[in-house]
């Protein structure tokens, strides 16, 4: 009993440690990746300081450059033996030649943050590709559910096709086919939610039907601590009206009076949960 | 039966420097009942994962467009007891959300500012996918991704582009359809990187490599045979003939009363690397000039190695840099004895 009981302890242990033991040994499983980023990075500064300075590299990228390219060298070196030693020559190495790459573009532009509506860097191709892969994933899920949108999604494949020809063209009215697209998808969005919700419904009422059983037990225990009366008949109103909503099937209504009573239940002190 | 601890003095003398030993044999089933003890260390050592594995991500992937937009999939755990679950987005600049429950069942969710509450309807998996535009930044030429990540995450960066420093140490890389993912750490990352017109493929992936590996070895012992061949060959025939034949060519006689000898420049420069001597030993002999690719091809050194070595014979004044046709045509200063 006791060798046993020594045994399970051992294992326990170990399977307590050997997650992180693993994740370490992850972290290091091919060191050589550091040197081929490293190198890449070198020849990227080596171009980008050609192009900008030519001949006249000023004195402190210069330095910058001497430093992140010796830590590059020392890198090569490093491995495959001395992977701490890598690791920091790494660091080194891409800290410099950011800082490099940093100093020649601030002295070109300002910074200019990516965003929807910056309509002035906007990169018709990407905004495509970020549509279509949106349109493949809903495509997956309404096949999932059976829908009958079928159709719509043969409309949208061809506006998507029209977009990139226009785009080749280098004119068109994108924002025109790119709304239609829009629009198109958000019925096929309500479709699939509806779809969804009709063979899901099963498992809906009885998810309800668990937290209502719950939220009874809490309005029992909130009554013996002297909770107001009436707040609590209020609660037991709206959950026969949930029930009676479940009943008839309608969800969505139902999952409005869920919210009334969740948000009743946290006025009164007594939050639903059901863990 | 469960033994108790006993005093030896009940059958055992004490020792002669009056030490009181103890039987400590039975301690360990004595003092805890074992089977509780392992029942209680199994069950910690299964809720353990369960807590840590709630409301972390099981996956994180990103891939960041040419625009610098990402889209981003994860999966998360979610606890199936409660109706929702609020997720903190990484920006507030989100487009086409879906997220998924359990068996693809599209939940219902309502974005506020940069979290969304989606309504788990007892899922204990939920899926997420979304564009967001708050994670790369644009400056100059130079596009920077900054991300603190709640958990380790893959990075799929746009075609043609080139990491040009970052500040954390990668997990991995590979190459899909021409473009580096890197596996990344959790914390906070940031990746500087460029596009450029001159990366013609990505990093070499170490896969790739292993997969033409033998290959090479067949290829190398050919070549191998092959110059051995042409050095018998050409042994042969240098033993057949009277003089000589050198691979550098003879100097044009107006070329050589033009620049220094050779001799005379290493007596002015006697601190000169071996390896700068060997390049303009080279460069003498070739006429007093030779392209900058000409010098890699025949010193077999890489673009940066090579730069580094011409720039440090120009700083010493050995030679000269001009242009021509857009390549580096290093040439011996003939005006090198006046400035000494």
């Amino acid at each position: 009993m006791k060798k046993l009981a020594v045994f399970a302890i051992i294992v326990l242990i170990f399977g307590t440690i050997s997650p992180s033991l693993v994740d370490h040994a992850y972290g290091q499983s091919d060191p050589s990746i550091l040197l081929r980023i490293a190198v890449q990075a070198d020849k990227q500064i080596v171009n980008q300081l050609d192009r900008v300075y030519g001949d006249q590299i000023p004195n402190n990228l210069q330095i910058l450059y001497d430093k992140g390219h010796r830590a590059v060298y020392s890198l090569d070196k490093s491995l495959p033996n001395d992977i701490e030693k890598a690791k920091q020559d790494f660091l080194l190495a891409m800290n410099s030649f950011m800082q490099i790459s940093r100093t020649i573009s601030q002295s070109s532009e300002k910074v200019i943050v990516v965003t929807v509506s910056d309509k002035s860097n906007r990169h018709l191709t990407s905004e495509i590709d970020r549509l279509e892969k949106y349109v493949k994933t809903l495509e997956k899920i309404s096949k999932k559910y059976n829908t009958n949108v079928e159709s719509d999604f043969i409309k949208i494949y061809d506006l998507i096709q029209e977009l990139r020809i226009q785009i080749n063209d280098g004119y068109g009215t994108y924002d025109d086919v790119i709304n239609e697209i829009k629009i198109i998808l958000d019925s096929v969005k309500n479709d699939i939610r509806e779809s969804a919700i009709k063979q899901k419904s099963d498992f809906i009422k009885r998810f309800f039907d668990r937290l209502l059983n719950q939220v009874d037990k809490i309005l029992t225990h909130a009554q013996d601590n002297d909770v107001d009366q009436i707040q609590i008949d209020k609660a037991s109103a709206l959950i026969l009206e949930i029930r009676e909503l479940l009943s008839k099937n309608q969800i969505n209504d139902a999952k409005v009076v869920f919210a009334e009573l969740k948000g009743l239940m946290e006025k009164i002190g007594y939050p639903i949960r059901i863990t | 039966m469960y033994s108790f601890i006993e005093p030896t003095q009940s059958n055992q003398s004490l020792g002669d420097d009056g030490i009181l030993f103890v039987r400590n044999e039975g301690i360990f089933d004595t003092m805890v009942k074992t089977s509780l003890l392992l029942a209680s260390m199994i069950i910690a050592a299964a809720l353990i994962p369960i807590q840590s594995s709630f409301s972390s991500p099981r996956d994180l992937d990103l891939i960041i467009y040419p625009d610098g937009s990402t889209h981003i999939s994860t999966e998360i755990d979610v606890d199936p007891f409660v109706t929702d679950y609020e997720l903190n987005l990484f920006g507030s600049t989100i487009d086409n959300l879906v997220v998924v429950g359990d068996n693809e069942f599209l939940l219902d969710t309502d974005i506020i500012h940069d979290s969304v509450l989606i309504q788990t309807f007892g899922s204990s998996i939920i899926s997420i996918e979304y564009d967001i535009h708050d994670l790369v930044s644009k400056q100059g030429k130079l596009w920077t991704f900054s991300l603190d990540s709640p958990s380790n995450f893959t990075l799929l960066l746009p075609q043609n582009s080139a990491i040009v420093g970052m500040t954390n140490l990668p997990i991995n890389m590979e190459i899909i359809n021409d473009q580096n993912k890197l596996t990344l750490p959790s914390g906070k990352t940031e990746i500087d990187y460029l596009f450029s017109n001159t990366i013609s493929n990505p990093i070499p992936d170490t896969e790739t490599e292993t997969n033409y590996f033998s290959y090479a070895i067949i290829g190398g012992v050919i070549v191998i045979v092959l110059i051995g061949a042409v050095i018998i060959i050409r042994t042969k025939q240098k033993n057949l003939k009277s003089s000589t034949v050198g691979d550098v060519k003879p100097l044009p006689i107006s070329d050589k009363n033009n620049i220094l000898d050779i001799e005379t420049i290493f007596k002015l420069k006697p601190d000169l690397r071996e390896d700068d001597q060997e390049l303009v030993k080279f460069i003498f002999n070739n006429g007093g000039k030779a392209l900058e690719s000409e010098l890699r091809k025949k010193f077999l050194q890489p673009r940066t190695t090579m730069w580094r070595a011409v720039k440090r014979l120009e700083r010493e004044g050995v030679i000269e840099i001009e242009k021509k046709d857009l390549q580096n045509l290093v040439k011996l200063r003939k005006n090198m004895e006046e400035e000494e």
